[in-house]
Order: C-alpha cells, then sequence, then structure tokens
C-alpha cells in the first residue's frame, strides 16, 4: 500500500461506517486508485469467504440447560432469607424475576421481530447498496432526465411494471432520472431526486400481497432509509438528506401518489 | 428461554477456540448479567444483546487473564506461525485444504483482541460503535483492529492460492 491510512478507511466505507460526504470522496478516489480499488475488491472477496467459511454457532442445549440451572440455584440461594436490611425480601425477589421476566420477553419479542426484521434488514442492507453505489460516478441514472414523461417511458419493456414517475420539482425536488436496479431478488425502477447536493434514491417494485408491509424508517452510518406501501407499489427511499426535510419529501411524494390513484 | 445465546457462545467459541471453555464461559457470563442487571439500563433488543456480549466479552478476557485457558491460546506471532511452517505437506501428499479451512485457521491464529472484532462485525453485524462498546475500547482502536486482522486474514487466504 502506498498509503497505509486508506485501508481503515476503505473498511469503513464497506462497512457504512462513513459519514456521507466521506463515502463519496473516497468512493471518487476510488476510481481513480487502481490501488485502492484492489484492496476494495480484495475486501469484498474477504468478507464472501468469512460468510461462507466462518460459521456462527448454537449454543448447545445442554449448555442452555447448564445455564438454567446455574441461574435457578443462584435465585434460590438469593431468596434464601439473608440479613440484608438494605434489600427487603421483595427486592432480593425483583431482581432475579425482573431478569427472567425480561429475559422471556425480549426472547418472545425478539423472535418474532427477529423472523420479520431479518427479511426486511436484508431488503434494507440491499436499498442501502444499491443506494451507495449509485453514487459512484456515472451510476446514478440510466435516463438523465427532469422530465416524468420522458423517464416513464424509458421503463417500457425493461421491466414487467411501469412504474409511477413523479415531477416534485415545483415542490423542491427536482427530478433527477431513473435508472434499472436488482433488489430483492427482483428488477425494479429507481427514480433519483435531488435537493442542494443530497440525492434521493426512490426505489419501486410491485407490492407482494400477503407480505407484512410494515412502515420502516431506519438510519444507517448517515443515510435514513424509509420504506411503506401502497396496495400497488412498494417503496424504499434512502439518502443522506437530513431526516426533517427526507420526511417532507416522502410526505411530498406520498401525496402526489395518492393524487395519481 | 433464554436470549442471545447462540451469539453470546459463538463469541466465546472463538476467543477461547475451545468448545468446554466456551460453555464455561457463557455460564459464568450469564451469572454475572442476572448479579449485573440492576446496571443494566437499555431498551431494545439490539442493545440486550450488546451488553450481554460485553459481559461474555469481559468473562472472556478475565478467565484468559487469571490463567486459566492460558494453555490454550498462543497468540499470535509472525515469526513461529508462518503459514508454510504449520501447513507444510509432505511432497506429493498434496491434502486440499479449501479456503475454508484456511480461514477458520488463520482466524484461530490471530491474537483474541483482533479475532473478536472480526467476530462481532462479520458474524454478529454490530457497527463500530457497539464494538467499541463490547470491548471498552475507542472507535479508532476498532477500526484499526479490524483492518489489521481482515489484511492478515486475507494473507492467508492469498499465500494459500499461491501455493
Amino acid at each position: 500500500m502506498t498509503h497505509p491510512g486508506f485501508e481503515s478507511q476503505v473498511d469503513a466505507l464497506l462497512d457504512g461506517e462513513l459519514t456521507a460526504d466521506d463515502a463519496r470522496e473516497l468512493e471518487a478516489h476510488i476510481t481513480r486508485c487502481p490501488e485502492c480499488a484492489r484492496l476494495r475488491d480484495d475486501r469484498l472477496a474477504l468478507r464472501a469467504a468469512i460468510t461462507a467459511g466462518v460459521p456462527s454457532y448454537r449454543a448447545p442445549d445442554a449448555l442452555r440447560e447448564r445455564v438454567r440451572t446455574a441461574i435457578a440455584a443462584a435465585t434460590s440461594a438469593e431468596m434464601r432469607p439473608m440479613p440484608r436490611p438494605q434489600r427487603g425480601p421483595l427486592g432480593a425477589l425483583w431482581r432475579p424475576m425482573a431478569l427472567a421476566a425480561s429475559l422471556v420477553i425480549v426472547a418472545v419479542g425478539s423472535w418474532n421481530l427477529a423472523l420479520r426484521q431479518a427479511q426486511s434488514d436484508r431488503l434494507a442492507d440491499a436499498v442501502l447498496a444499491s443506494h451507495i453505489r449509485s453514487l459512484m460516478p456515472g451510476h446514478l441514472t440510466d435516463v438523465p432526465s427532469s422530465d416524468q414523461h420522458t423517464v416513464k417511458p424509458w421503463f417500457n419493456g425493461k421491466l414487467d411494471f411501469s412504474p409511477p414517475v413523479h415531477d416534485l420539482a415545483a415542490r423542491g425536488y427536482p427530478l433527477l432520472g431513473g435508472r434499472l436496479d436488482y433488489v430483492n431478488g427482483r428488477s425494479v425502477a429507481v427514480l433519483a431526486y435531488g435537493r442542494r447536493q443530497h440525492l434521493i434514491n426512490v426505489f419501486v417494485w410491485p407490492a407482494m400481497p400477503g407480505q407484512g408491509n410494515v412502515p420502516d424508517m431506519r438510519d444507517r452510518q448517515g443515510y435514513h432509509l424509509r420504506h411503506w406501501s401502497t396496495p400497488e407499489y412498494t417503496y424504499w427511499v434512502a439518502s443522506d438528506l437530513n431526516a426533517t426535510e427526507l420526511q417532507d419529501f416522502v410526505r411530498q411524494l406520498q401525496q402526489a401518489i395518492r393524487s395519481d390513484a | 428461554m433464554l436470549p442471545h445465546m447462540d451469539a453470546a457462545y459463538t463469541l466465546a467459541r472463538y476467543w477461547t477456540r475451545n468448545e468446554q471453555d466456551a460453555e464455561d464461559i457463557v455460564q459464568d457470563a450469564y451469572l454475572r448479567a442476572l448479579r449485573y442487571f440492576d446496571g443494566y439500563r437499555g431498551e431494545s433488543p439490539a442493545s440486550a444483546r450488546a451488553w450481554l456480549l460485553t459481559i461474555v466479552r469481559n468473562t472472556a478476557y478475565t478467565t484468559r487473564k487469571r490463567g486459566r485457558v492460558d494453555a490454550l491460546i498462543t497468540e499470535f506471532d509472525d515469526t513461529e506461525h508462518s503459514l508454510a511452517a504449520i501447513d507444510d505437506q509432505p511432497a506429493g501428499v498434496e491434502v486440499r485444504h479449501d479456503a475454508k479451512e484456511t480461514l477458520g485457521r488463520a482466524l484461530d491464529r490471530l491474537a483474541p483482541e483482533f479475532r473478536e472484532v472480526i467476530v462481532l462485525r462479520e458474524l454478529q453485524g454490530l457497527s463500530y460503535k457497539e464494538i467499541g462498546e463490547v470491548t471498552g475500547g475507542p472507535v479508532g482502536t476498532v477500526m484499526s483492529r479490524l483492518s489489521r486482522a481482515r489484511a492478515r486474514l486475507q494473507e492467508a487466504l492469498r499465500e494459500k492460492g499461491e501455493r
């Protein structure tokens, strides 16, 4: 490496730990620097190798049993009457019971959540990755146009659906263009909007009936992701725009979608 | 029902590289968690996991300090543990190790402070900030350890590819 400091920066980029500005700057550098590009590719290959080859383990049942027994023993030891004036018998009881209760709540709550979230996490990852990719030079749009009547027909024949395209320039979010991307195992339409120097990517694909379409909101490493569905389409929005303005954008877009329907 | 036990066991397992020690550490850690529960202020399931992993990690760390599993942990040493020295097979008896095995060994050979950042980041998906909380260090240290650990693993894969 001629610039060793970049190694951890590239790692931070791939880990999604850079601010949007730093990420963009480094991505621009990578396109000019074969050495950093190679490092990035090596790291991506390593990540794939780790995913494929370094397992997570499942705790053995015997261990679960052991821990349960140990906790029970510790709990009953604590519940034995002891000369502890500062902590009444209820206090002594409360602690292990609260722990047990909270562990159960966390376990049960996170079980259902975990199933739903795993799917939604994967999706959010894919959307975020695509968003970051789009920030690289030349990746933002396949059809650069601020005219919805140019962008919408461009998707004809490229997708098995005709995505709704809205021009929000009058509301302060000019349309920059559209592109095709591949998310969630299917081709999707992406519409790029601008706000000052910030970019907003809107991902659209047909809603799957029966899928839990819970609106979602998450912030990851300086990027904001917003998700909702209409009966027709699933929307994901990704941007580095501040949360307040992005909320406004989402509201404007939803309004435009509703007035369409 | 004991939550996060797979995550706890996985971390302990990679820390100690030994099933029995990993089980002991998880058990200790859950008992400690019981004792420290008053100090727990987090709310989300995610922070409960990080909190528990912190206890697992500290348990593993102090256990090692006390020397109980010392014999099982050999620190990474460039000179002693070059891959060639370990992986050499007699000529003609080409035993094909796949990349998976190579990677597993390279990971084992890292010092636990480096191995844990890989496990926490790649297997458990923690953010740098969360990893810093679990390992009790600043984010800068997390970054540099992660980079160095990855460089080592990459090196191992590359050497493997060349042979």
